[in-house]
C-alpha cells in the first residue's frame, strides 16, 4: 500500500455547533486517510459524531476547521458549480430512508444524476442496465417507488448512487430501513461492487453485521477515533471479524481501557 | 407571555406568507365594497329618482354577500391549511413539551382574531380609499360632477364586513384544527408524508381525457347552435345538457390529463437532461392530486371572464344611449312660453322648440316595406305586425338633431322617413334598416313617398317610457294636412354646455327641473328617463363586475396555494436533489416551469371555454345595442383583456417568488 494509493485525506477536521457556553464539539479533530478499493466503516454510539464526519465529507455541512482532501483538491473551499458537480459526480450517497423520489420511475431516479449534468437516458442505457442486472433490479426499473418493495428501493437507491461512476461512495447507515433478508442482499451486493470494480465505500453503520462486509472500520467517540479494525481480507472470515467488532463495540461504552 | 407568543407567531405568519395575508385583504376589501354600495354617490343619487328599484336591489345584497361569503370561505381556508400546514412540527412539539390540546386550541384562535384584526386595521383603509375612487369614477363617468360627493363611509358595511370576515376565518381554522387535534404528536413531527403517486391505469386515463374534450364538445355545440331557440322547454333541455356536459367534461379532461401527461414524460424521458424529467413528472403529480382543483378554478375562472364581460357590456350598451333633450314640457303654448321667458329659466337654456308628434288617420300604403321585410330572414314578427299610426314633423326632428349636433334630414321632393324608439333588442332596428336599404316605398292617402335608406331612432322626447314602435317623420305641410292634433306635443329643451360642463350633466338637469317644478308645469327630464337605464347599468355592471373580480381572485389564490401546498409537502425531493448535485437555481427554474404550466392548464381550458360562452352571450342571449361604437367595445375589451393578463402575471409572479424563496431556504441537513 503506499501513499499515491489515498482518494481521500481527512486532516484535523473540527465541527463546533453553537457559541460561548453552549458550544458543542462534534468532531474534535480527526485525521485518517482512505485508500482507493477500500471499503471503510465507521463505527460509534450515538453522538460520537460518525455522521456528523460523514456528512462533511458529502458537503452537506461546513466543517469548522480542517481539511478534506479528495484527488488532490480541498472540497471544503468548493462554492456553487465546483461544489454541484463534485455532489453529482465524485460522491454517491446511499441514504438510510432511500430518498428516492416518489414520482419518478427507478430508472428515472438512477439517470437523475447523469441528467442533472447533461446525459441523457438514452447515453447511459448500456450502464444502466449492467448495474440494474449487477443490483438485481431490472424488473423494476419502470416501477414508481410505491411499488417497489423496502430491498428493492434501497437497490434503485444504490444504482443512483453508482450510475454516475463516483470516486467514493457514501453510505449513511443504509440497512437501517431494511430486514434481516434485505440488509444481507444489499450487503452482499455492496461487497461485491467493491470487491469486483474496486469502488470505494465508506459507510457509517450501527450494526455489526453490516460492517462486518468492510475491510476496515474507525471507531469514532466523542468527535476522536478511538481505534482502528482492519480484517484480514485473505484469512479472516466475516463472522470472526464480526466478534472482534461486537467487543469493540462493547468497550465503547466503558471508555478505552478494556480495547483490544 | 402566552400574548407575545402569539403576538410573535401572528406577525410571522404574515411576514412568511404574503398570499395568506393578502387573500385574508381582499376578502375584506370584497365584503366591504358590496356592502357599502348604498353609499357609493351614484345609488344615493339614483334613489332619490328610482327609490323603488334601488330598494329591490338593496335587498338583493345580502344574497350576493352569502354567495362572496361561500366563495371567499374557500379562499380563507385554504390559504390558512397552507399556513398551519406549514406549522404542523411546531404544533407537535408543543404537544410533546407537555401543552395541552385546549390551550394549543385557545393558542390557534388567539391568533386568528390578532391576525383578523390587523387585516381588518389595513383592509378597511384599502376597501374604504377602493370604494372611494369607485364611486367618484362612476359619478364622474356618467356626468353626475363630483361636487355633492359624499364621503362614502357605512357603519353598517364595516360592521358586517367585520362579522363576515371573523366568521369565515374562525370556521376555516375550525375546520382545519379538528384533525388537528385529533392528530398524534408523532405524526405531527414527522415531516409531510407526500401522497403516494398510485397511477391510473393508461386506458382508465385516457377514457376520461377523451370522454372530457368530447363532453366539452357537446356543449360547445349546444350553445352555439341551441341556444336560440324560443321554445322554453327545448331551451330549458339545452341549458342543462349545456351545463352538465360542460362541468363534467371539464372535471373529466382534467382527471385525464394527468396520465396524458404522463405518457409524454415516459415517452421523453430517456432523452430528457437536467430536471426535465423532474419537472414533467412533477407537473403530472399536481394534476393528478390537484385534478378537481384545477377543475374548480378553471370554472370559476370562466364564471369570472363571463361576468366580467358582460358587465362592461352592460355598462357600454346603457351609458352609449345618446342624449338627445333634456326637457320635455307639456302644456299650453302661453304657459310655455311664459315660463321660458323667466330669466332664472332663460339663462340656462340653449335651444328650445315645439314638437309636433300626432296620431293621423290616414291610409297607409306598406306593400313595399313588407315585401321588402319578407325578403329578410327572422323578420316574420315585423312582418305581421308592421304598421302605421303616428307621425313627425320633419322641422321638430332636425330642431333635435342640430341641438345634438347631427346632420338634419332632408324630405324635400316626396321623401319620407321611418322613426321607432322601441329599442335596439331582437334586432329590431338591424331588420327595419335591412329592409329601408331596398328603395321601399309607403303610401300616404294615394300619393307615393320614397323612404330614407335608413331608420331614425333618436328620442324625441325626453320621457323614455314613451316608446314609438313605428311613426313615420314628413314635411311639415304634410304633417299639417294629416295630423289629428295640430297642438305641438310638447316643447324641448336643451340646456347651455357651460352649465352641464361646469355642474355635470345630473345636476344641471336636477337644477333646472327645480326651477320648472316652481312654474308648476308639467315636464319629464331626460334623467327621469334614463334613471331607470342607469340604474340597470350600476347595478348590473357593478354586480358582475365584482362577481367577476372575486371569482377571478379566488380561483387564481386557490390554484396558487394548491401548488405552493404540494410543493411543501414534497420538500424532501428537492433536498434530495441538492444534495444529488442540483443548483438551487436549477431547482427554482424547475419551480417556476411548473408554476407556469400548472397556471397555463388552468388557463386555457378556462380561456377556451370563455371563449365560447362570451361568443354565445352576445351573439344569442344578449346584444350590444345598436350604435355602440366598436371603438369603444374594442378598447374597453382591450383594457379588460390586459387587466386579465396583468392579474395572472401579478399571481403566476407571486408563486413563483413565494415557491423559490421556500427552496432557496431549505438546508440539505434538513433531511428527515
Amino acid at each position: 500500500m503506499n501513499a499515491n494509493d489515498r482518494i481521500l485525506q481527512v486532516e484535523g477536521l473540527t465541527k463546533s455547533y453553537g457559541k460561548g457556553s453552549t458550544k458543542t464539539e462534534a468532531l474534535r479533530g480527526i485525521s485518517f486517510d482512505v485508500l482507493e478499493g477500500e471499503f471503510l466503516g465507521i463505527m460509534g454510539v450515538s453522538g460520537s459524531g460518525k455522521t456528523t464526519l460523514l456528512n462533511c465529507i458529502a458537503t452537506m455541512i461546513k466543517p469548522s476547521s480542517g481539511k478534506i482532501i479528495l484527488h488532490g483538491k480541498d472540497i471544503s473551499t468548493f462554492n456553487g458549480k465546483q461544489l454541484a458537480n463534485y455532489r453529482g459526480k465524485e460522491i454517491g450517497y446511499l441514504f438510510q430512508e432511500f430518498e428516492l423520489l416518489d414520482n419518478l420511475t427507478a430508472r428515472e431516479n438512477i439517470t437523475l444524476p447523469l441528467a442533472l449534468h447533461g446525459i441523457t437516458g438514452e447515453d447511459a442505457e448500456n450502464n444502466i442496465r449492467q448495474i440494474a442486472a449487477k443490483l438485481d433490479i431490472t424488473d423494476v426499473l419502470d416501477k414508481f417507488p410505491s411499488q417497489m418493495s423496502g430491498g428493492q428501493k434501497q437497490r434503485v437507491a444504490a444504482a443512483r448512487a453508482l450510475i454516475s461512476d463516483p470516486s467514493i461512495v457514501l453510505a449513511d447507515e443504509p440497512t437501517g430501513a431494511l430486514d434481516s433478508k434485505n440488509s444481507k442482499i444489499l450487503m452482499d451486493k455492496l461487497s461485491s461492487i467493491n470487491n469486483e470494480q474496486h469502488k470505494t465505500i465508506m459507510m457509517v453503520t450501527h450494526d455489526a453485521n453490516a460492517a462486518s462486509y468492510c475491510s476496515r472500520i474507525l471507531f469514532i467517540q466523542d468527535g476522536r477515533l478511538f481505534h482502528e479494525l482492519r480484517r484480514n481480507m485473505v484469512a479472516e472470515i466475516p463472522a470472526f471479524f464480526y466478534e472482534r467488532i461486537v467487543t469493540v463495540m462493547a468497550q465503547l461504552g466503558g471508555g478505552s481501557a478494556n480495547v483490544l | 407571555m402566552f400574548f407575545k407568543q402569539i403576538r410573535r407567531n401572528a406577525a410571522r405568519n404574515r411576514k412568511g406568507n404574503g398570499l395568506f395575508f393578502g387573500s385574508l385583504i381582499i376578502a375584506i376589501v370584497a365584503f366591504y365594497t358590496l356592502l357599502s354600495l348604498d353609499q357609493q354617490d351614484v345609488m344615493r343619487f339614483l334613489s332619490t329618482i328610482e327609490s323603488d328599484a334601488v330598494h329591490k336591489l338593496m335587498m338583493l345584497i345580502p344574497f350576493v354577500y352569502v354567495i362572496s361569503l361561500f366563495f371567499v370561505f374557500f379562499l380563507v381556508y385554504f390559504a390558512c391549511k397552507y399556513q398551519m400546514d406549514s406549522r404542523r412540527r411546531e404544533f407537535g412539539m408543543y404537544l410533546m413539551l407537555g401543552m395541552k390540546r385546549s390551550r394549543l386550541f385557545l393558542l390557534l384562535l388567539c391568533e386568528t382574531l390578532w391576525s383578523s384584526l390587523i387585516s381588518l386595521l389595513i383592509g378597511l383603509p384599502v376597501a374604504l380609499f377602493l370604494t372611494e375612487g369607485i364611486s367618484l369614477v362612476t359619478a364622474k363617468l356618467i356626468g353626475l360632477g363630483i361636487l355633492g360627493h359624499r364621503i362614502s363611509f357605512s357603519g353598517d358595511a364595516v360592521l358586517w364586513t367585520v362579522c363576515g370576515f371573523v366568521i369565515v376565518q374562525l370556521l376555516s381554522m375550525l375546520i382545519i384544527c379538528i384533525p388537528l387535534g385529533k392528530a398524534e404528536p408523532a405524526k405531527l413531527l414527522s415531516s409531510d408524508a407526500s401522497q403516494k403517486q398510485a397511477p391510473m391505469s393508461k386506458r382508465k386515463s385516457s377514457t376520461f381525457f377523451i370522454l372530457g374534450i368530447l363532453l366539452l364538445l357537446i356543449s360547445y355545440y349546444f350553445a352555439i347552435s341551441q341556444l336560440s331557440s324560443m321554445d322554453l322547454s327545448a331551451l330549458m333541455i339545452s341549458v342543462f345538457v349545456l351545463l352538465s356536459s360542460g362541468i363534467l367534461g371539464t372535471f373529466f379532461l382534467y382527471r385525464g390529463l394527468g396520465g396524458f401527461i404522463g405518457k409524454r414524460i415516459t415517452r421523453k424521458s430517456q432523452s430528457a437532461t437536467g430536471l426535465a424529467t423532474f419537472t414533467g413528472r412533477q407537473i403530472q403529480e399536481n394534476v393528478l392530486f390537484e385534478h378537481k382543483s384545477l377543475a374548480v378554478s378553471s370554472l370559476l375562472l370562466l364564471i369570472a371572464l363571463s361576468s366580467i364581460s358582460y358587465g362592461i357590456a352592460m355598462g357600454i350598451g346603457r351609458t352609449t344611449e345618446s342624449r338627445s333633450t333634456d326637457f320635455s314640457v307639456t302644456g299650453t303654448e302661453s304657459e310655455i312660453s311664459a315660463a321660458l321667458e323667466n330669466p332664472e329659466i332663460n339663462e340656462m337654456i340653449e335651444t328650445s322648440y315645439p314638437v309636433y308628434l300626432s296620431m293621423t288617420k290616414a291610409k297607409f300604403e306598406t306593400t313595399s316595406m313588407i315585401n321588402a321585410l319578407k325578403k329578410i330572414p327572422k323578420a316574420d314578427n315585423l312582418v305581421r305586425n308592421f304598421h302605421l299610426e303616428y307621425i313627425l314633423s320633419e322641422t321638430s326632428y332636425n330642431h333635435m338633431m342640430s341641438a345634438m349636433g347631427k346632420e338634419p334630414i332632408d324630405l324635400s321632393t316626396n321623401k319620407a322617413a321611418l322613426y321607432s324608439t322601441m329599442g335596439g333588442e331582437f334586432d329590431f332596428y338591424d331588420l327595419l334598416n335591412e329592409a329601408l336599404k331596398s328603395q321601399v316605398t309607403i303610401g300616404i292617402d294615394g300619393q307615393k313617398y320614397d323612404l330614407l335608406p335608413q331608420l331614425y331612432h333618436d328620442n324625441i322626447v325626453a320621457n323614455r317610457s314613451i316608446t314609438l314602435y313605428t311613426a313615420l317623420i314628413v314635411p311639415d305641410e304634410l304633417y299639417q294636412k294629416l295630423a289629428e292634433d295640430t297642438q305641438p306635443f310638447c316643447q324641448n329643451i336643451h340646456l347651455k354646455k357651460s352649465l352641464t360642463d361646469q355642474l355635470g350633466l345630473m345636476q344641471a338637469i336636477q337644477k333646472m327641473g327645480g326651477c320648472l317644478a316652481e312654474t308648476g308645469l308639467q315636464y319629464d327630464s331626460y334623467l327621469g328617463g334614463i334613471g331607470r337605464n342607469l340604474f340597470y347599468t350600476v347595478a348590473a355592471s357593478y354586480l358582475t363586475i365584482y362577481l367577476g373580480i372575486l371569482f377571478l381572485l379566488i380561483s387564481n389564490t386557490l390554484v396558487g396555494l394548491k401548488y405552493l401546498i404540494q410543493q411543501r409537502k414534497n420538500k424532501h425531493r428537492y433536498i434530495t436533489l441538492l444534495i444529488l448535485g442540483a443548483a438551487t437555481e436549477d431547482l427554482c427554474c424547475s419551480a417556476k416551469k411548473q408554476i407556469q404550466m400548472f397556471f397555463t392548464l388552468m388557463l386555457s381550458v378556462a380561456v377556451c371555454n370563455s371563449i365560447v360562452a362570451i361568443f354565445v352571450m352576445f351573439t344569442n342571449l344578449t346584444r350590444l345595442p345598436t350604435g355602440t361604437s366598436v371603438a369603444t367595445v374594442a378598447a374597453l375589451a382591450a383594457i379588460a383583456l390586459a387587466v386579465f393578463i396583468m392579474t395572472e402575471i401579478i399571481y403566476i409572479s407571486i408563486v413563483k417568488r413565494t415557491a423559490c424563496r421556500e427552496i432557496r431556504m431549505l438546508e440539505i441537513t434538513d433531511r428527515g
